[in-house]
């Protein structure tokens, strides 16, 4: 970056724009930076930290976006890190330096600007404290970390260095999120008054199965010596390390934090309490539950809100994963999966026929009345809810606005929508959850628990 | 009188049996040929909300019918998999097959229309769909409604074999 010929070398242009990013501004950055005319010279040079499944889901996204340069590949298992090296050579034509260690990397690359770190969650915490320490900026997967002083760390590490940290929670940049929650939720206030949330991740038994069999091709085993070093005890432990306690936090951190990160967010609070109740119903050799269901309290400046929150990884039926908003005025229904996701007007609650005019929302075919019933319940039963649906969609693979929102950043022209301290924020009662299902209690939230 | 006109063959009749079963033949060989070629482009439009474009990014896609030789696939994809594990269809003779399936039946489609070596094109075509058939029964379809449908083309094409000599307005008639 020093050979820049221009006055404003990057670097410094960078590191000036993440300060006054950190100061609440947002700075401009000059054309020769846009993404557009960036060159390798101008691109944001980057370190993908583990290559493995998740990895390659952000790769995909990240050759997507222009103006960055994949400098190097670290993975400790040679499969993963030549796999992901061959696919920055098909994207750039040019093959980024592999390693092993990440101390090595950080070592040895020069001018590298940012990390993208997709490791198992026990590394997330040491792996992004290197790299803010380096100077780098660093998109970390979520869940932050798999203990909340691993994720505190995260924040300190941060906001000492003064680089940037966004943690993989992509549903904050998902345009389908961002309009219901800024536009619908707060701005025309649909919902009315909220009282009570759900959401549900059920995954079925054939995805929820270990990885790997007993016999395990030879290309893809990492020698005992290896995997010893990088914390895992065999090859079962490394290819499955949402199973164990001490590598991650299980079902409710691995696919709950994503949408109790959604509860958070929309509502604008911290939960007050957890209880929460988990066994291993199927998988009972497994350490973590293998169905978890928790209830968190909300107080909102609106009044008092329950959520409920479910992950199964025994059963899929009950429509996947998905949140839901109940208000005294309508429920909004969302999901990363557009056609799940539906809006909800109550009856009796105000006409919508305006903000359908103006676009806001597009009302849905109404389903054929029920047959007049002289079914003595049927006469309790509520008027079935007019549904709705966003105006549009977006037709970009999940993560990549998430991504685009962080390298935005890094350019100046944005600020994250999940920096670590929201992230930890909304975190962190995910990580009493386990806890309470444990001791079979429920755990009221004392202030310190729950900041960093 | 009367039993004489009788047993005289309506020659105009006949000429005008000739050219419907010529020209149906034709337009379901040439637009099934056609057809091979045909893809869907989408596009992306934002949305607007009151007025104007909206800040999220939001769009409607929408995706249109096109025609380009890019698109070319001669066998659909769903049978082209199918069609590669039947044991008794060599991979080579499926790629083959599937290349020459749509220029065939444009050819032979114009031909029937065009009158150009009308019978040897209605002979070609027939032998076309009797190869289709054989991939049908091979496939086990339920019902056996596309050899069924396939069984209603070859009437036509006998039909049409029989008329031939009523066939007029022909820019090759050897053959």
């Amino acid at each position: 970056m020093s050979d820049l010929p221009t006055p404003l070398n990057r670097r410094s242009f960078l590191t000036r724009t993440t300060g006054a990013a950190g100061a609440g501004l947002v700075l401009g950055a000059p054309s020769i930076l846009s993404a557009n005319n960036a060159d390798k010279r101008d691109a944001i040079h980057i370190a993908l930290v583990g290559f493995g499944k998740q990895g390659e889901v952000l790769f995909n996204c990240l050759k997507n976006i222009p103006g960055l340069h994949f400098q190097a590949v670290c993975d400790i298992s040679n499969y993963s890190r030549k796999k992901g090296m061959g696919q920055v050579r098909a994207v750039q034509g040019e093959l980024p330096k592999g390693y092993e260690d990440i101390d090595e990397m950080l070592a040895t690359e020069k001018g590298l600007d940012a990390a993208v770190i997709a490791t198992p969650d026990f590394w997330h915490s040491p792996h992004t404290v290197k790299c803010l320490e380096a100077g780098l900026h660093v998109y970390c997967e979520k869940m932050m970390s798999n203990t909340i002083e691993g994720a505190r760390a995260m924040v300190v590490a941060a906001e000492k260095s003064g680089k940037l940290c966004q943690i993989g929670h992509q549903r904050r940049s998902n345009p389908r999120y961002r309009y219901t929650y800024e536009q619908l939720i707060n701005g025309k206030k649909i919902c009315g008054q909220i009282v009570n949330a759900n959401a549900q991740w059920n995954r079925s038994l054939g995805a929820s199965q270990d990885i790997g069999g007993k016999k395990l091709a030879k290309s893809i085993i990492v020698p005992d010596e290896t995997l010893n070093r990088y914390g895992f005890k065999d090859m079962h432990e490394y290819l499955n390390w949402r199973l164990y306690r001490d590598l991650s936090g299980g079902p409710i951190s691995d696919l709950g934090a994503h949408q109790i990160d959604i509860f958070n967010w929309f509502l604008g609070v911290q939960p007050t309490s957890v209880f929460a109740s988990g066994g291993n119903d199927y998988f009972t050799e497994r350490e973590h539950f293998d169905n978890v269901m928790a209830i968190f309290d909300y107080d909102t400046p609106q009044g008092g809100v329950r959520a409920f929150y479910q992950v199964l990884t025994t059963t899929s039926s009950g429509g996947g994963f998905w949140e839901s908003f109940m208000g005294t005025e309508a429920t909004i229904k969302t999901s990363e999966i557009a056609s799940t996701s539906a809006i909800y007007r109550e009856d009796g609650a105000p006409s919508w026929d305006g903000l359908v005019d103006k676009g806001y929302l597009k009302r849905k075919p109404a389903p054929p009345k029920p047959a007049p019933s002289a079914d003595a319940v049927a006469a309790y039963e509520s008027a079935a809810p007019e549904e709705y649906d966003l105006p549009g969609g977006f037709n970009k693979p999940a993560h990549q606005p998430h991504l685009e929102n962080f390298f935005a950043a890094v350019r100046g022209e944005a600020s994250l929508n999940c920096d670590a301290r929201h992230a930890f924020e909304s975190e962190a009662p995910i990580f009493y959850v386990n806890p309470s299902a444990l001791q079979k209690e429920r755990i009221e939230f004392t202030k310190e628990q729950l900041s960093v | 009188m009367n039993s004489d006109t009788d047993s005289k063959p309506d020659t105009l009749a006949l000429t005008y049996a000739a050219w419907l079963t010529r020209l149906w033949l034709a337009v379901r060989a040439i637009q099934t040929g056609v057809e091979k070629f045909a893809g869907k482009v989408s596009s992306e439009q934002v949305v607007n909300i009151d007025g104007a474009p909206n800040d999220y990014d939001l769009t409607a896609s929408s995706a249109e019918k096109a025609y380009s030789l890019s698109n070319y696939h001669g066998v659909p994809a769903a049978l082209y998999e199918k069609f590669a594990g039947e044991p008794l269809i060599p991979g080579f003779f499926l790629k083959f097959y599937d290349m020459i399936l749509g220029p065939a039946l444009l050819i032979l489609g114009f031909a029937i229309l065009l009158g150009i070596a009308s019978r040897t094109a209605l002979f070609l075509l027939g032998a076309l769909y009797v190869s289709l058939t054989w991939g049908l029964i091979l496939l086990g379809e339920p019902g056996n409604a596309g050899v069924a449908w396939l069984a209603a083309h070859m009437i036509l094409i006998v039909f049409a074999l029989q008329l031939s000599r009523h066939n007029k307005l022909c820019l090759l008639k050897k053959w």
